[in-house]
């Protein structure tokens, strides 16, 4: 795989289909977690942490355990049904292995993640990456994988810490009243989303 | 027990209108956004959120004393994980074309937190009447705002409703407005209407106190 592959994935998910812009992923800390910047990029690194670490061991699982197992029973598909609960488990459990890792070793870092990390497991972002690298015809090699969900989570965190920078400044403006809040958020959303179909075409 | 059927009642309006989980709440907005670019996906989504939340806060209240308070998400998520796999084989088998065009929002739903949020509040802790009535209200006010996402964003970006052509074929040859069934016109639609309901909610309140 060549190095010019590898960006072309990479800039693909970062950008082009940007998580919270063109996948809908991850809406809800994009909304939430968005009120300032030094917040919004924490929110923004543990998700890249944790996608990336998840990304690859549902690659894992999926490619070492579900498929070789229904392989050998003779149905090579005979255990997709268990790929929901398997990927689930393995993003719950993940974030709660890297909340003790880092709480025993890196403490700093622990406490700057804060509530962010406990609050991953809902994050629909991870779940649908792990998702897509299933489904997707590129990223049926373990490096593509890592690269599609590093990818993937960069993407977040520069959405959503541009929504941050825009959003403390939106505090001083003369927002309608019924607008406030969720509602100027999501405007601005679409705003960004425009400005992000822009990207479409780069890579290919 | 007369008192609990007069609040099984409210409990479910509540969902449906006050405590509308997407227009009020803003919780479950990821299928909101991405499912809604025409009514035929939002509807089909509506139903099977509305088939996993009746389920799962059903078994919750049903394990709720025996469900231990440090793994109860854990419970919750695997409960919800097995019902969204069979919503999801039950749309494979019976509506392919609506469920590949849905995607991976399908088995997304695990991660809804609007039905989490339903165990957690509810379930866990009520009978299963209340808990039935609660995810009975709470799935119809999803599908319902969906709907009303679906309507609006399928009119203006294809002029169709749901595939029937109904604006005029001027506006449809070359100048509906495509921006509406693409991720911006979601953020878009979504924003105005939340705009909307809060008008709605606060002249509501204004008049009331007067």
């Amino acid at each position: 795989m060549s190095i010019g592959a590898l960006m072309g994935i990479f800039l693909g998910v970062a950008l082009v289909n940007n998580l919270v812009f063109s996948g809908f992923l991850g809406i809800c800390p994009f909304l939430g977690v968005s009120r300032k910047v030094d917040m919004a990029f924490g929110m923004g690194c543990a998700v890249t942490f944790v996608i990336t670490v998840s990304g690859v061991v549902t690659w894992l699982i999926v490619h070492g355990i579900l498929a070789p197992v229904g392989t050998a029973i003779g149905q090579p598909h005979a255990l997709d049904f268990l790929k929901y609960v398997a990927f689930i488990l393995v993003i719950a459990s993940m974030v709660q292995l890297v909340e003790m890792y880092l709480k025993k070793f890196f403490p700093p870092l622990y406490t700057a993640f804060g509530v962010f990390l406990p609050l991953i497991t809902t994050n629909c972002a991870i779940l649908g990456t792990c998702l897509y690298i299933d489904m997707k015809p590129e990223t049926q090699s373990l490096l593509n994988a890592a690269i599609y969900a590093f990818g993937g989570g960069i993407g977040f965190m520069v959405a959503i810490t541009i929504m941050a920078g825009i959003r403390e400044h939106i505090r001083f403006s003369d927002v309608p009243k019924c607008l406030q809040g969720a509602g100027i958020t999501l405007l601005v959303a679409a705003i960004l989303a425009l400005a992000f179909t822009g990207f479409t075409g780069i890579g290919k | 027990m007369a008192e609990e059927n007069g609040s099984n009642l409210q409990q479910f309006s509540d969902g449906v209108l006050a405590n509308n989980p997407v227009l009020v709440q803003l919780l479950g907005m990821c299928p909101t956004l991405a499912v809604t670019n025409s009514l035929e996906n939002a509807l089909v989504m509506g139903m099977a959120a509305t088939f996993v939340v009746v389920m799962s806060n059903v078994i919750t209240s049903l394990l709720r004393n025996l469900i231990k308070p440090h793994v109860r998400i854990l419970i919750f998520t695997l409960t919800i994980a097995t019902f969204v796999t069979i919503a999801d084989l039950a749309l494979k088998a019976y509506m392919f074309e609506v469920s590949q065009k849905l995607g991976a929002f399908v088995p997304l739903i695990i991660v809804n937190c609007m039905i989490i949020c339903r165990a957690e509040v509810v379930a866990i802790k009520n009978g299963v009447g209340r808990s039935l009535a609660d995810a009975l209200g709470i799935g119809l006010g999803f599908t319902i705002a969906l709907s009303i996402l679906g309507i609006v964003r399928e009119i203006l970006g294809s002029g169709s409703l749901l595939n029937f052509q109904i604006l005029p074929d001027a506006f449809v040859d070359g100048h509906s407005w495509v921006i509406m069934v693409l991720p911006p016109g979601a953020f878009l639609t979504l924003g105005a209407v939340v705009g909307i309901v809060n008008q709605i909610r606060a002249s509501r309140s204004k008049g009331g106190a007067a």
